[in-house]
């Protein structure tokens, strides 16, 4: 390349860009590792350099929270919201792009259309139809709502495109009815979307914090979204026992991040080549 | 083996009429071969004789047993796909057993059957790879030994070597002319190469816009075809195509090829009406250094293929006209020559490219 003014300028432009957004990116995350470090006194004022408050926010955070069951009520939630999200919405994309009827793209289309409805404008609707069904307070009611997930059907759809029919040609003439060719051949084959889908909604049901909020109400039910924000809404919130409870709750979106993250990216690539 | 009859069969799309009513009688132990440009229906009617394909109207029997709603599973018969299909999450091993295992086999006979037609296709060291450790050429022999160790009673194949280079693909049509012969099975095979056709074929189906242009044995449709578009389709280079119009004359009816000088080829046709257009066709190795008819013509361009040359020459600005000759290494480009041939070889069809004759 040549080192003209203009290129220059453009470089310059290009990383200057990049570099802020990777600080606006990593930066919470410093924050939150060396606000466990430190006083709630020391993070209101500022501080940005380790402390040696850790024990001691570590200890509080264990003594007003109980970890064991918080964490359980969230991974129950969690694993639950995804597999049955995967579940259904793999089979609900599979069925759209295989399956063809006059209806098929009007629905498509109608089922897309909800993602452009707001989960405020939901959320009264969905109280009172939970409620009627006498499930406020558990956790059935956090995993109900978001197993028919319009945006991962979306990915599934698209994924299925690339999904060879020969294969389920090939799977009719070994002898397999509909729902085998889907189990033993769509399945493997489609790992690596899967492997993607299966972040992206862990991270969603584990983050998820709204709809929780509304429906569970008591100490026994409630997940670790729901916990530190009681932390941090408290008279006198202890802001390094909040990082600390930060930290945890991230732990496990980053450890399935990394152990998968070769499949995510493959997955978003296509997982048929 | 096995026999299958196909009795105008027919399937549509909506109000889209595709395979226009086939009639086809496929004896034990023959090897078919569906040939046709892109389009013209032979992929969805091999699909149809699987299964894959609902059948509009019309009866399927294999055996004598009509199939039409018959599951593709229970039809006895077994595919290879033009992509080869193989499930890439199973080895070779289990890609071979998969079908016997959801028929039920017990594990000792999948074993068996599997080595078996890994021996025929020696297959052997690759049994434990997956299909994407393994080359194009011998992704498609596991292709076939899938096929095989479900003992179908008709094989069928969709373009098997279209994915494969020219050098393998010239291997793999022995291969599976060996197989046919090796297993005695009465073999379906689609292709738009009719050079494939040509060579492994006992019996070749010509299709065009869902239709059966003719049946017959590779020769026969060479020699012998039935109309203009079968005489184009088979053989390469394909036939010369000549316009000319009927005249009778002192030495009896002739054909007038105005656009060649006015050359003249007699007709050896009873009946022929004088003043009918017609088509005058002749193959690229029917033009020789002696015969009593003659085109006058300019050589434009030569292919020398070492043992033959294709010499492309026309009359005029007009058509090429392609001539195939064993002597051709010391023509050139510009040079006049009098492509001469024997009228008995010429075939001739009417405006509508029916065969006279």
């Amino acid at each position: 390349m040549r080192t003209s003014p203009a290129n220059i300028a453009s470089a310059i432009l290009t990383y200057g860009f990049v570099g802020l957004m990777a600080f606006l990116s990593v930066f919470p995350f410093i924050w939150m590792a060396l606000g466990a470090t430190n006083s709630s006194i020391d993070i209101i004022k500022g501080r940005l350099a380790p402390g040696e408050a850790l024990a001691t926010n570590i200890a509080n955070f264990f003594t007003l929270v109980n970890v064991p069951l918080v964490f359980w009520n969230s991974a129950k939630v969690t694993i639950f919201a995804t597999v049955l999200t995967l579940a259904v919405s793999s089979l609900a994309g599979y069925g759209f792009e295989i399956f063809r009827s006059r209806h098929r793209e009007r629905l498509y289309r109608a089922m897309l259309l909800t993602l452009m409805i707001p989960f405020a404008a939901l959320m009264i609707p969905l109280f009172i139809m939970v409620g009627k069904m006498g499930l406020i307070n558990t956790h059935i009611a956090v995993v109900l709502p978001t197993i028919g997930s319009a945006f991962i059907v979306f990915y599934f759809r698209q994924s299925t495109k690339a999904f060879p029919s020969e294969l389920r040609d090939a799977a009719k003439v070994d002898g397999l009815k509909e729902w085998q060719i889907f189990l033993y051949i769509y399945v493997p084959v489609m790992r690596s979307t899967y492997a993607a889908a299966f972040i992206i909604v862990f991270m969603t049901a584990w983050n998820n914090y709204l709809w929780p909020l509304i429906v569970l109400q008591s100490n026994e039910t409630k997940t670790i979204t729901l916990v530190i924000s009681s932390l941090a809404s408290a008279y006198y919130p202890d802001y390094g026992v909040v990082m600390v409870g930060t930290i945890l709750a991230t732990l496990p979106t980053l450890a399935v991040f990394f152990f998968m993250q070769r499949q995510f990216v493959q997955g978003m690539l296509g997982s048929v080549k | 083996m096995s026999e299958l009859q196909l009795s105008n069969v027919r399937k549509s799309y909506g109000g889209l009429e595709v395979i226009k009513g086939v009639d086809l009688d496929i004896k034990s132990g023959e090897f078919v071969v569906f040939v046709g440009p892109s389009g013209c229906g032979k992929s969805t009617l091999l699909r149809m004789i699987a299964g894959l394909e609902e059948i509009t109207s019309g009866d399927l029997t294999i055996d004598d047993i009509r199939m039409n709603d018959v599951d593709p599973s229970k039809r006895g018969i077994a595919m290879v796909f033009q992509s080869y299909a193989l499930y890439p999450h199973m080895t070779v091993r289990e890609n071979m057993g998969f079908a016997l295992r959801f028929a039920g086999i017990p594990k000792a006979e999948i074993e068996k059957r599997v080595s078996e037609a890994a021996n025929i296709l020696e297959l052997g060291p690759l049994l434990e790879r997956k299909p994407k450790q393994l080359s194009g050429g011998q992704r498609q022999r596991v292709a076939i030994g899938r096929a095989i160790v479900r003992h179908p009673k008709i094989f069928l194949f969709d373009e098997p070597l279209s994915n494969l280079d020219a050098e393998l693909r010239v291997h793999m049509r022995i291969e599976i002319a060996r197989l046919h012969k090796q297993l005695a099975a009465t073999i379906i095979y689609v292709t738009h190469d009719q050079v494939e056709a040509m060579t492994l074929a006992d019996k070749i189906v010509v299709m065009r816009g869902g239709v059966v242009e003719q049946i017959g044995s590779p020769l026969d449709l060479y020699d012998d075809p039935a109309n203009l578009f079968v005489a184009g389709f088979i053989g390469s280079p394909k036939m010369n195509f000549l316009k000319g119009v009927i005249e009778t004359g002192d030495g009896g009816t002739f054909t007038r090829l105005s656009d060649y000088g006015d050359a003249k080829i007699p007709v050896g046709l009873t009946g022929a009406t004088p003043g009918t257009a017609v088509t005058v066709g002749i193959r690229p190795e029917h033009f020789k250094e002696t015969g009593t008819a003659a085109l006058d013509l300019t050589i434009d361009m030569l292919e020398h293929l070492g043992g033959e040359t294709f010499a492309y020459a026309r009359h005029g600005n007009g058509e090429l006209v392609v001539i195939e000759t064993k002597n051709g290494r010391g023509l050139k480009s510009g040079d006049r020559i009098a492509a001469r041939f024997d009228p008995a070889c010429a075939l001739l069809f009417d405006a509508d490219g029916k065969r006279l004759r």
